[in-house]
């Protein structure tokens, strides 16, 4: 029992981080919360959904998904988004139309009903002498990767190093000679990416249906509240809030645990004096 | 300018008249030979929640009404069938059933819609005077003067399902699950007062919110607590393959029974749904000449259009044939005569025999079904005529 409820905690945690981690980049370097990341991980549940139908192998989804992503997000930060990072306000309800419509065109084109995406991975395997699904613990090992890779960039690459000077101080970086405007491009198409990324690991999890991404936006909006722009900060909240929510639902009900997400974050965001 | 106008106007107006009085001619000939058409309104989420549902019971209603058409309508009269957008909820259906009433002058309401709607559309037809026939499955209770249900309620799916899995696959330890909200709950209230009365003991019971799809912390109570099987109830589609999915990948196998999943459903969740029993009045797999009469006949008339019929759906065609042949019988398309007629009526369509004689609901035929590996339903048994029970004592 205690070793299950440790997995529970882990890969719940594992999973809250691949899904919030595309929300962070672009909260970090654009300065906006893009609400249309559960469109993202939607389309990206949707590359599933046509892998399968192609009859591709499943982990193929992946990286359909992710160009997809990237290729929707450079279009609308083109088009749309690099018009408005004047008005920060404006792009909330730009990402909100957003997510609006490409849930629209999901619809559309594949009806409202829930669409089958094959599973690489359906089986469970022995962990320390509890049985548990193998791919949430595919998963877990997943998030730890992508949070190295990223981090990975960031402290490593010439990009990294960029988009780290745009974090801190845009209008510096500018004065430096940095093209803030290539950096936010980018920035936004990776994040992008990484949520529709997001959104084909959940297919073997859950059913794929246009709105599926709804819930997901909400916790991860809290997330990346609580962890500001720190990769670091974003794997703890994720265990200490996914940690949470497992244990109230355990001990309590789900009812409450679904409810520990928000309330804790709330409480911490209160409390929490050093703003990072 | 002004003053030529005016003087061209009479002659304007006569010509005009005189086009117009030309026109109606042949039309008020074609009228008075052909009788007025028998309004059926059929409100129905075309939008929200049940909008995945909807074309299909359209596409039931329509294949009825063309077949009695067919055959010369009802009384010399020709039906037709006007679908209206309920929006899924209570204020689309306030609308929907005024504009049916009023704008329609629809004879009567035959359609499928959530519980929300119905509670608020019900009212206004009986106001109106208008019969009511619903034909989707439901948690019970709902009585009127004018409202007839043709569909099941939970005590004629939740006991034979929980009767076979005790009997069949030696359940006795249960391990029950729910989707938080009224129809999830209401659904395992049922499977657990059944359960009691046959000799089992329930083990844990747990809701998950709507909109949580993660079961993680359910599975491993379910996973502790170590039943014989599981009987789960979510709300329709998604979440049914969600919970199944995890379940799967967490490496549990005992039975599970379904409260909630239909055909469909299974079917696009693939083989995440494998195995699992449910209970139902209407499959596509149902093998009887009117079914296979009535599958055939949807296809041929929607060809690659056709939505799968379902459980949903099928009760729509009955509930049009059962209306037709109440009018014929009566003679008449008064509501009071026809509240008279409609319990006699049994017609014998796709899902078996229907009769709406039980305090205005039906005896159903209760079939028990499996989900097989590549998502496909397969019916093993049938149960025979499962009674609704006491829903409106105050009834007939």
């Amino acid at each position: 029992m205690f070793t299950t409820q440790l997995l529970d905690v882990v890969t719940t945690a594992g999973v809250l981080y691949i899904v919030a981690l595309g929300l962070l980049i672009v909260y970090g370097v654009l300065k906006i919360i893009n609400l249309a990341h559960g469109a993202f991980l939607a389309v990206g549940a949707y590359a599933g959904v046509v892998t399968t139908g192609l009859g591709w192998n499943p982990w193929t989804a992946l990286l359909l998904a992710f160009v997809i992503g990237v290729a929707l997000a450079a279009l609308v930060e083109w088009r749309v988004l690099r018009r408005l990072y004047a008005r920060p306000l404006d792009t909330i309800l730009a990402t909100w139309g957003l997510n609006i419509i490409v849930v629209q065109l999901i619809t559309l084109y594949f009806g409202r009903e829930i669409r089958f995406a094959e599973s690489a991975i359906g089986r469970a395997v022995s962990v320390g002498g509890a049985t548990y699904s193998e791919y949430r613990m595919v998963l877990l090992l997943l998030a730890v990767i992508l949070g190295v890779a990223v981090w990975l960039v960031t402290q490593r690459t010439q990009i990294g190093i960029v988009a780290r000077a745009v974090i801190m101080n845009e209008e510096l970086a500018q004065a430096l000679g940095i093209n803030t405007r290539l950096v936010r491009f980018m920035t936004f198409c990776l994040g992008a990416g990484l949520a529709a990324l997001a959104g084909a690991l959940l297919t073997p999890l859950i059913s794929v249906h246009p709105n599926l991404g709804v819930p997901w936006l909400i916790n991860a909006f809290m997330l990346v509240l609580v962890a500001g722009v720190s990769l670091a900060n974003l794997a703890l909240a994720a265990l200490v809030l996914g940690g949470a929510q497992v244990l109230v639902s355990s001990y309590g009900n789900p009812v409450l645990g679904s409810l520990t997400i928000v309330i804790l974050a709330v409480v911490i965001l209160r409390f929490r004096t050093i703003t990072i | 300018m002004r003053k030529s106008w005016a003087s061209h106007r009479p002659r304007l107006l006569a010509t005009l008249l005189a086009v117009l009085a030309l026109a109606m001619v042949p039309a008020g000939a074609v009228r008075s030979q052909d009788k007025k058409p028998i309004v059926i309104a059929v409100p129905v989420g075309l939008s929200g929640v049940n909008s995945v549902v909807a074309p299909a019971v359209v596409q039931s209603g329509e294949l009825a009404v063309e077949e009695i058409n067919a055959k010369g309508g009802v009384l010399g009269r020709k039906l037709q069938l006007v679908p209206l957008d309920d929006e899924s909820g209570p204020a689309g259906a306030v609308k929907a059933f005024n504009t049916a009433i009023r704008q329609h002058k629809a004879d009567t309401i035959i359609t499928m819609e959530t519980s929300a709607a119905r509670n608020a559309g019900a009212p206004i037809a009986e106001r109106a005077k208008t019969l009511f026939i619903y034909t989707s499955f439901y948690e019970g209770r709902a009585c009127g003067k004018n409202l007839f249900i043709n569909a099941w309620v939970p005590e004629q799916v939740v006991p034979p399902l929980i009767k076979f899995m005790t009997d069949e696959k030696k359940v006795k330890k249960w391990f029950a699950v729910g989707s938080d909200y009224a129809f999830g709950r209401g659904m395992i209230e049922a499977a657990k007062s059944t359960i009691k009365g046959a000799g089992g003991t329930i083990l844990g019971e747990e809701y998950q919110p709507l909109q949580q799809s993660d079961w993680t912390a359910i599975i491993s109570k379910i996973r502790a607590a170590n039943p014989d099987g599981i009987i789960y109830s979510t709300s329709g589609g998604g979440p049914n393959i969600d919970f199944m999915k995890q379940f799967k990948a967490a490496g549990l196998t005992m039975p599970v029974g379904s409260l909630s999943i239909d055909e469909l459903t299974a079917e696009a969740g693939g083989n995440a749904a494998e195995g699992v029993y449910y209970t139902g009045d209407y499959f596509t797999g149902l093998d009887n000449p009117e079914n296979k009469k009535f599958l055939d006949a949807m296809k041929k008339k929607f060809g690659a259009n056709l939505k799968t019929p379902n459980s949903l759906s099928e009760p729509e065609y009955d509930g049009i044939y059962a209306y037709a042949m109440a009018v014929e019988k009566a003679g008449t398309t008064d509501v009071d005569k026809l509240l008279q007629v409609l319990p006699m009526i049994v017609f014998k369509g796709p899902r078996g025999q229907v009769r709406m004689n039980k305090q205005h609901h039906a005896p159903l035929p209760v079939y028990l079904a499996q989900v097989q590996a590549d998502g496909k339903t397969k019916v093993l048994k049938s149960f025979g005529l499962v009674d609704p029970g006491n829903q409106c004592p105050n009834l007939k």
